[in-house]
């Protein structure tokens, strides 16, 4: 009990600040806020151009393009409102030495990175912009929605975003090991993931889907806990992949952070100069 | 020391530097590859459900789309000139002995390199895996299409300056605005998708905007689709007119620009 108070008042705080840094210039703001809106769509568009110009994409209809694509930036909307300042984008964090900014405060890390990065006035366009499509999605569908379904729903979203921010631990903690060279991984991943995350990948043969799922999870952003969603799936076990992905991709990044945390408890971070500058 | 040998040296500078840093680069370049596989799996999908659905054939948009990322960084010219105001570090290139379009245009050329090797060439070798046939329409066509891609970095620089003026003269965040020029660039320059595809006759609106001088055109001329010389000719009109834009505001805004770091 005293955790979550903990959490629910350092999530507060930070909404606070985030509420500060968004309002010291209101042109800046709707700047920022407008152009992440336009990114969001953007990052869509071509999935949307196609299936308005083809109706649908292989066995997907437009409404179930219209919900996939929701989905997929309802997830990268999550993570932009919880894991914004570079927490996402922990590879920055990690190589530019700034962990000590975490490791002096007296809270434990996973804390810090928990709410940290809260961020829901700057972060929150592209999730209002994915729920809405979400919902757009749906009610073209006329899908019966359950309790049951709805929760589902939500596991899958949330498994979803613990895949990706997953994803990203594993590789940020290269910066671990190599500062310099690793400090930006996380740019070309969330990249692509930003790419790629609106495609239906039915058309892909076994391995190079298996590489997707496995290797790079870009299918466990939208396309797979879709396809079970909405039951293009008669297979059961499809529902159940992206928790359990999600389970086994959590465990794997927080034991590779704490292998790198270990490493860096001996070696530190060499990257600034005394005068402050970065190497 | 001549023009042409200054600008192969900063070429070649930004080329190794580039390489020089840790090998986590070529994750990149990687994800390119990935990229397309799943590009071109998404149109059998649609040319499966739906074989008479366009005009052209499936093996044209298939070549179109390969080419486009086989060219990538070569159809979305970029100098990266705003990160280089975000950051003050252009302060440094008003001091080189070399006119700062080309010196940003040679840095371009020599950040292609690493590009051309660990993505572009994979790619041209994978294509009979990938059943793509990459060969031009025919020879005319591969001619004009190194023109025409001439033609796109031309009118791509041009585009970066004006964007780049535009960032002073707003005041505005070099970030905020380079990701939202990437953003519509790749919609409104066929980078992506054919204009052609593009439903609601958006295509034929945005063939005549700028941005499809960069990529659209290029492509058009190499998998045959569309007149050449107009499309040259259009490519030739935007390259003067940007030129002339992004000259005038450069002049206008100078004494606005404000950078700090380096």
């Amino acid at each position: 009990m005293h955790t979550l108070t903990r959490l629910l008042n350092l999530w507060r705080i930070h909404a606070w600040l985030d509420y500060l840094f968004a309002t010291r210039s209101l042109r800046l703001f709707a700047l920022n806020y407008i152009s992440d809106g336009v990114l969001a769509v953007a990052s869509v568009s071509s999935t949307l151009l196609l299936t308005a110009r083809f109706d649908g994409i292989g066995p997907w209809q437009p409404p179930q393009i219209l919900f996939m694509l929701g989905y997929a930036m309802t997830v990268t909307g999550v993570l932009a409102s919880l894991f914004g300042y570079n927490i996402l984008y922990i590879g920055r964090r990690l190589g530019r030495g700034q962990l000590d900014h975490t490791l002096i405060q007296p809270q434990p890390i996973w804390m810090a990175l928990l709410t940290e990065g809260f961020n829901p006035f700057e972060g929150s366009i592209s999730l209002l912009t994915g729920i809405a499509m979400l919902g757009w999605g749906l009610n073209q569908l006329q899908f019966s929605v359950t309790l049951g379904w709805l929760v589902a729903l939500l596991i899958s979203l949330l498994a979803s975003a613990l895949i990706m921010l997953a994803f990203n631990v594993l590789w940020g903690s290269l910066a671990f090991w190599a500062p310099r060279g690793a400090e930006e991984i996380n740019s070309p991943l969330i990249e692509m993931f930003a790419q790629m995350k609106g495609y239906p990948l039915d058309g892909l043969g076994p391995l190079m889907l298996g590489g997707l799922l496995v290797g790079l999870p870009i299918g466990f952003v939208a396309w797979l806990p879709c396809r079970a969603l909405l039951g293009l799936s008669t297979s059961p076990i499809e529902l159940l992949a992206t928790p359990l992905a999600a389970l086994l991709f959590g465990v794997l990044a927080v034991l590779v952070f704490r292998r790198g945390l270990r490493h860096y408890m001996n070696v530190g971070s060499r990257r600034y100069f005394d005068m402050g500058h970065r190497r | 020391m001549n023009l042409i040998h200054k600008f192969v040296r900063t070429a070649a500078m930004e080329a190794s530097g580039s390489a020089g840093e840790d090998a986590y680069f070529i994750v990149r370049f990687v994800f390119r590859i990935l990229r397309v596989i799943v590009l071109l799996s998404v149109w059998r999908a649609i040319f499966a459900a739906k074989p008479l659905a366009m005009e052209q054939s499936m093996a044209t948009i298939l070549t179109y789309t390969l080419v486009a990322e086989i060219f990538a960084e070569q159809l979305s010219p970029r100098t990266g000139i705003e990160w280089q105001m975000f950051d003050g570090g252009i302060a440094m290139n008003y001091l080189q002995p070399m006119a700062l379009a080309l010196q940003f245009a040679a840095r371009m050329v020599g950040s292609w390199m690493l590009g051309l090797v660990l993505a572009s060439l994979p790619l041209l070798l994978l294509a009979p895996l990938l059943g793509v046939n990459v060969l031009p329409v025919n020879a005319t066509a591969a001619g004009l299409f190194v023109l025409s891609l001439t033609l796109s970095a031309v009118v791509g620089v041009a585009l970066d300056f004006v964007f780049a003026a535009l960032i002073v003269y707003v005041q505005g965040s070099a970030y905020v605005i380079g990701l939202m020029r990437v953003a519509i660039s790749a919609l409104l320059s066929g980078a992506v998708l054919p204009l052609s595809v593009l439903p609601y006759g958006l295509g034929d609106v945005f063939q005549w905007l700028p941005f499809a001088s960069t990529a659209s055109a290029p492509l058009r001329i190499y998998t045959g689709d569309g007149q050449p010389i107009i499309l040259i000719i259009v490519q030739i009109i935007w390259a003067v007119l940007l030129w002339l834009l992004a000259n005038w505001l450069w002049r206008t805004n100078r004494e606005r620009f404000v950078s700090y770091g380096g």
